[in-house]
């Protein structure tokens, strides 16, 4: 492979981390929002594992067989 | 889970490396101060014959605070964050258990052994990466026992989500191991020729593409090391101590994914305007720029934490430390995008002002976060309250000067050698020689090195409040939910 | 998607290492095909330029100066022509430095001399009045390790190909050839030192690090 074509290809991989980074990230945000906004899932709730962090506190969200298959 | 009342989070791994956290912080910083000083009155160099110039303390140095002070002090809260993130105890696997203790004692081999040798001036020169082989061999292993005890413990955890801080401490397995396993491959050059030394070493790569993989690990190190762990750690324990939820977890994730796509690109700004390919450095350039916008994303999601609760920053000088701590991390990734600029460079490149700007990083932002860290960790840890709340206020004021002195000396004396390595007289030659730029330089090398001090000092009077704490406070009856106990 | 990531440790660690990874793969490894390519004149290193580097590195000089000369007119009225990729094509690792506490050393060769280090070794103030650059006296003390040069040498000649031994480039051979060379090299600069211990040892049959490291600093043009 020569030079040139290595640097067609670098250029590309540049190209699609730009477009995948801004198409990925707003997709994200979207994401976060719509699934707040439907009640899927309230990503906040979250920051409480961090507060609520004793071994005998209830999980924000259990590891339970149930959940297992709602997924 | 009534019936497993007897359970406790388990934090003897997690006390061994707040025990080398403190060790290694004294090390390191002591050497760093005596290094400063050197600068100032040469004379300090003969202090130790061979072993005491200030070259070969330099690695010393950086080795010491990177990968003894802070990578411990990483571990140690790993330990405790990890199970308590995961609602686990280590306790409840052996393994798990002695995996830690397995890590621990290698890392403490590994270190030690790497402070001996380089004192002997057994080094690869390649920056943070000055190990020969068989140390890098010894620290692949301790990654790995690193790796297993993460993985591990994710594998037993009752919360199913991840908390945030769990993302940023898999960030830094995953980072450093790729970044240190790349700019670590050499050759042993006994085993090939079989002559001389059995643990030197040649790079596999040479010239232009060293260069590339050294500041590709050099400048991600940085990333890997100084501020994706220390985020992990902010996001658990400001929120923790002060009682608040992060201001928004989904700002915290969104700043996660964009911090992590972007700043392996930013490595290109270490080597603006030397032999590496063109569109390297420019697009090192852009992306140090556009890495403002997740390092801010978290740093003013940890301020806006605080949002209606400033109070606390009079009360309680853990929240004051974190505090402080997050203002650093915004200037210093706003005055690292700043240096990244392609003219700005010119002048920066090679000067102080370098060095000044990754001391406001780690003084100010790793530095002052650990120690907060790990205030808040040792009552919890130790069933005893803090020995001394005044003794904390008069730290973080002595450490605050001591960083101001720090970084403003070293912003006007590289700007001064940058401004000097380019002045010309009328006719266009040069005006200066090259010791006119050093000799200038002296009164800010003193004034910098006596920063350093301060700053050491703060961190004696840290580890002698830790000391304290351990062996002589008041024991508390029951764990505090958010702001520490500390005595007046 | 974005959840079944949160939710999955394994792939969600597999999707940070992808994000983190891509950069090197795009940026660092295709460069790999190109710049090791030495400019015309670009020679490797002499066993005994390499023991000189060797204490360079060990000594960690790379703390303070730079070689690295930048394309700026202030930078090559004051050190010389800017550098070359192909310049380092050789240089394994790489001594670029990232502070210039001292001056650059990319060229030190054309305008310094073999007593002026040995003064500037001996006592960096006799030679540079201010200079906070440190005395290295165990540089005369100390012996080169003129095997351990040899063995990087014939290292990256064997591993690397790097062309030892070939028409127009310096010759390496065998252990003892290259030991006697060394030796050669050696002598030219002892009869331009003044110092009698180093002269001394010399006749002993030791090569002192001061007359390495002064063969590395004379060959870097």
């Amino acid at each position: 492979m020569n030079m040139e074509t290595i640097r067609e290809l670098q250029a590309y991989g540049y190209i699609f981390l730009t477009v995948f980074l801004a198409i990925g990230l707003y997709a994200y945000i979207y994401h976060l929002y719509r699934a707040e906004k439907k009640g899927t899932r309230n990503y906040e709730k979250y920051a409480d594992i961090a507060l609520h962090d004793n071994i005998d506190d209830a999980p924000v969200e259990a590891i339970s067989p149930l959940n297992k298959e709602k997924e | 889970m009534q019936e497993k009342n007897a359970l406790n989070y388990d934090y003897s791994v997690a006390k061994c490396f707040t025990y080398a956290t403190i060790l290694f912080g004294i090390i390191g910083m002591l050497i760093g101060v005596v290094i400063a000083y050197q600068m100032a009155f040469p004379q300090l160099n003969y202090l130790a014959g061979e072993y005491g110039t200030y070259s070969r303390l330099r690695p010393l140095h950086t080795s010491g605070v990177i990968f003894g002070f802070l990578l411990s002090g990483i571990f140690a809260t790993w330990y405790y964050v990890g199970q308590r993130v995961l609602k686990v105890s280590m306790a409840e696997s052996k393994f798990l258990m002695v995996v830690g203790k397995l890590h621990f004692w290698i890392y403490m081999i590994t270190i030690l052994t790497a402070v001996v040798t380089l004192f002997m001036g057994i080094s690869t020169s390649k920056e943070y990466a000055e190990l020969e082989w068989p140390l890098d061999i010894a620290v692949v292993v301790l990654w790995v026992l690193w790796g297993i005890s993460i993985f591990g413990l994710v594998g037993i955890r009752r919360e199913k989500t991840l908390y945030i801080s769990m993302w940023y401490y898999i960030a830094t397995f995953l980072g450093v191991a790729m970044l240190y396993l790349f700019n670590n491959m050499e050759v042993p050059t006994y085993f090939v020729s079989g002559y001389g030394k059995w643990y030197h070493s040649v790079s596999m790569y040479a010239g232009t593409n060293d260069a590339m993989v050294q500041w590709w690990y050099g400048h991600n190190a940085v990333a890997f090391v100084f501020t994706v762990p220390i985020i992990a750690m902010i996001y658990y324990f400001l929120p923790k101590e002060s009682g608040q939820p992060v201001f928004s977890y989904k700002l915290s994730l969104l700043s996660f994914w964009g911090l992590m796509f972007v700043y392996l690109w930013a490595g290109g700004h270490h080597l603006l305007f030397s032999t590496v390919p063109d569109w390297v450095q420019t697009m090192g350039s852009i992306f140090s720029v556009i890495l403002i916008l997740p390092s801010w994303g978290s740093a003013i999601n940890m301020l806006l934490t605080m949002k209606g609760q400033w109070g606390q920053l009079k009360e309680n000088p853990l929240v004051k430390f974190m505090v402080l701590a997050s203002t650093f991390y915004m200037l210093s990734t706003l005055e690292g995008p700043i240096q990244a600029i392609k003219s700005v460079n010119a002048l920066a490149h090679f000067t102080d002002w370098i060095p000044g700007h990754v001391h406001d990083g780690t003084l100010g932002w790793v530095g002052f976060m650990t120690m907060a860290a790990l205030f808040h960790m040792a009552p919890r840890m130790y069933k005893r309250e803090l020995y001394s709340k005044k003794l904390m206020e008069s730290q973080f004021w002595v450490q605050t000067t001591g960083i101001v002195m720090y970084f403003s000396s070293m912003w006007i004396a590289g700007i001064t050698q940058g401004m000097m390595w380019r002045a010309t007289d009328q006719y266009g030659n040069l005006a200066y020689s090259f010791i006119d730029t050093v000799t200038v330089l002296i009164p800010y090398y003193a004034l910098r090195a006596t920063g350093g001090l301060l700053y050491l000092v703060g961190f004696f009077m840290f580890t002698y409040n830790m000391y304290k704490t351990m062996t002589a406070s008041k024991a508390i009856a029951s764990e505090p939910q958010n702001a520490s106990p500390m005595a007046a | 998607m974005f959840h079944w990531l949160e939710r999955n440790p394994f792939f969600f660690a597999v999707g940070v290492f992808l994000v983190v990874a891509y950069a090197g793969v795009v940026t660092i490894l295709p460069d790999f095909m190109e710049s090791a390519r030495p400019v015309v004149g670009t020679k490797p290193y002499s066993v005994l330029e390499l023991a000189g580097r060797q204490i360079y590195i060990k000594d960690s000089c790379n703390a303070c100066h730079s070689q690295l000369v930048r394309p700026f007119k202030s930078e090559t009225d004051r050190y010389g022509m800017y550098s070359l990729s192909g310049e380092y094509a050789y240089d394994r690792p790489f001594l670029w430095g990232s502070k210039r506490t001292g001056p650059d050393l990319m060229r030190v060769g054309n305008y310094r001399t073999t007593d002026w280090h040995e003064y500037h070794m001996l006592n960096p103030k006799s030679v540079v009045p201010g200079s906070i650059m440190p005395a290295y006296k165990h540089m005369f003390k100390n012996n080169a390790d003129i095997d351990t040069a040899y063995a990087e040498a014939y290292t990256v000649k064997t591993v690397f190909n790097v062309p030892y031994d070939k028409p127009d480039m310096p010759k390496l051979g065998t252990f003892d050839e290259a030991k006697k060379d060394a030796f050669e090299a050696a002598a030219v600069i002892v009869a331009d030192m003044k110092s009698t211990e180093v002269k001394e040892a010399f006749k002993r049959g030791e090569i002192k690090e001061i007359v390495a490291l002064v063969a590395y600093l004379n060959s870097l043009k």
